[in-house]
């Protein structure tokens, strides 16, 4: 049922979106049109409710965007990498297939917001556990017209079109599931880009871990390094992070330290972890 | 209309001085204000950025012409090239110091007339968390391989770069 409606909502959203196409299309121009704003950055789907997530045109011309769901797995460095189809197992496959969404393609002029309906429907006998997806926000790119310039004699012209898009993370979690996590291992590596302070993030338990990094010194009440963001996924026990030490910061980096691991403050901001330690 | 209504503001607000501070008080109501916050994002290209190779004019000799992430072009030595280059410069907004990863291929091929292709790899600066104030950016380069009997004509190819938060 609640899959109809919504399959009925794509198909209205998709022939609207043909019509504004149609529309548009005698006033193409050559600059690339894609610029995207998407609210909120992170999802977290506890029961069976859904929610919404906001794309915006935030680009001078019409756009039309692409929302897909991709599988991305965390590397031991932190970064996301792709998940090709082959690779694909059962619990990404799970998370796929649960997830309901619509519309799945937007046309929309400049400064024009479209809610993308989010909603779950986990199987009756679903393992617990946590489930995860990354929702891609993505600008179809303008066919290139087939009567474009060609009349160079000598030499060629190259036109390489950036698409570019965002993904956020949409986490289902079945059950009751808990994870801690813990800081070892701190130390000064020398990067490509200059100093970075680095250390290992272990997680353990059935669900992710996600919160900000505060690296604070003694006596100093500002933090020296902050960053947000920092997650651990179930499918990793442990990942470092490495956080670029500006050159203001690098003198005050010594003496005893605590790396401080808190959860978001919109969901109470509490301490998940914490290590003193002295940086000589 | 409005006259109207200033009129009835004006003696609503000569009515409450009159009638003091009861009256004052009870005209104080107490609403409820709700808004939905939510973190926002935001990815742009800035305008008039491309990764652009310039004009690449061959002598039968293969080369790599290389573009930085700066935009500027190695030196060619086996081409001529010509023309302006740039790099495509991209640009990231969220929340304060937030961690992002980027994706960006490490290759692109480029379609040119009757079949001819090209290949690009891609180069692209860091970008691993916002500043504190919810900016960051990055850009992307390229070197591309021209063959020694490289077909003349226009090539095109696209590439995806993904911005993704953890």
């Amino acid at each position: 049922m609640a899959t109809r409606s919504l399959k009925r909502l794509n198909n209205i959203c998709v022939g609207l979106g043909m019509m504004a196409a149609a529309l548009t299309l005698p006033v193409q121009t050559a600059q690339a049109a894609g610029d995207l704003l998407v609210a909120p950055t992170r999802i977290i789907l506890d029961g069976q409710r859904g929610t919404e997530v906001i794309l915006n045109n935030i680009g001078s011309e019409t756009a039309t965007y692409r929302i897909s769901l991709e599988l991305r797995r965390m590397t031991a460095e932190g970064k996301l990498t792709d998940v090709s189809p082959e690779e694909v197992n059962e619990l990404e496959q799970a998370a796929k297939d649960m997830i309901r969404y619509a519309p799945r393609r937007v046309t929309l002029p400049p400064n024009q917001p479209q809610a993308i309906r989010l909603g779950v429907r986990a199987p009756k006998n679903l393992a617990d556990g946590e489930y995860r997806v990354h929702l891609l926000f993505r600008a179809v790119p303008k066919a290139t017209s087939v009567t474009a310039p060609t009349e160079q004699t000598e030499g060629f012209s190259i036109a390489l079109t950036p698409i570019y898009g965002v993904t956020i993370p949409v986490i289902i979690r079945h059950g009751k599931l808990t994870a801690t996590a813990a800081i070892a291992n701190a130390r000064i590596e020398q990067g490509d880009e200059g100093q970075a302070f680095a250390f290992d993030l272990s997680r353990t338990g059935d669900r992710s871990t996600y919160g900000e990094i505060r690296v604070v010194k003694q006596g100093v009440d500002e933090p020296l390094l902050l960053v947000r963001g920092i997650a651990v996924y179930p499918e990793i026990a442990s990942r470092t992070v490495s956080l670029p030490i500006p050159p203001e910061v690098a003198a005050q980096l010594k003496g005893p330290l605590s790396i401080e691991y808190y959860e978001p403050r919109n969901v109470g901001g509490g301490l998940i972890t914490k290590t003193d330690l002295v940086l000589r | 209309m409005s006259k109207f209504i200033k009129a009835v503001v004006a003696s609503s607000v000569l009515a409450a001085s009159v009638m003091g501070a009861n009256a004052a008080h009870a005209a104080t109501a107490t609403a409820d204000a709700r808004a939905n916050i939510l973190e926002e994002l935001t990815v742009t290209k800035d305008a008039g950025t491309d990764l652009d190779f310039g004009t690449i004019i061959t002598t039968g000799t293969a080369e790599t012409v290389v573009v930085g992430n700066d935009g500027t072009r190695a030196a060619c030595t086996n081409v001529v090239c010509t023309g302006a280059s740039d790099a495509a410069d991209f640009s990231v907004t969220g929340s304060a110091s937030e961690a992002v990863t980027l994706t960006v291929p490490t290759s692109v091929t480029l379609n040119g007339p009757s079949g001819a292709i090209m290949n690009a790899n891609l180069s692209n600066t860091a970008l691993t968390a916002l500043d504190g104030s919810g900016n960051g950016g990055f850009s992307v380069g390229g070197a591309l391989d021209v063959a020694a009997n490289q077909t003349d004509g226009a090539y095109l190819g696209t590439f995806t770069v993904t911005v993704e938060y953890p």
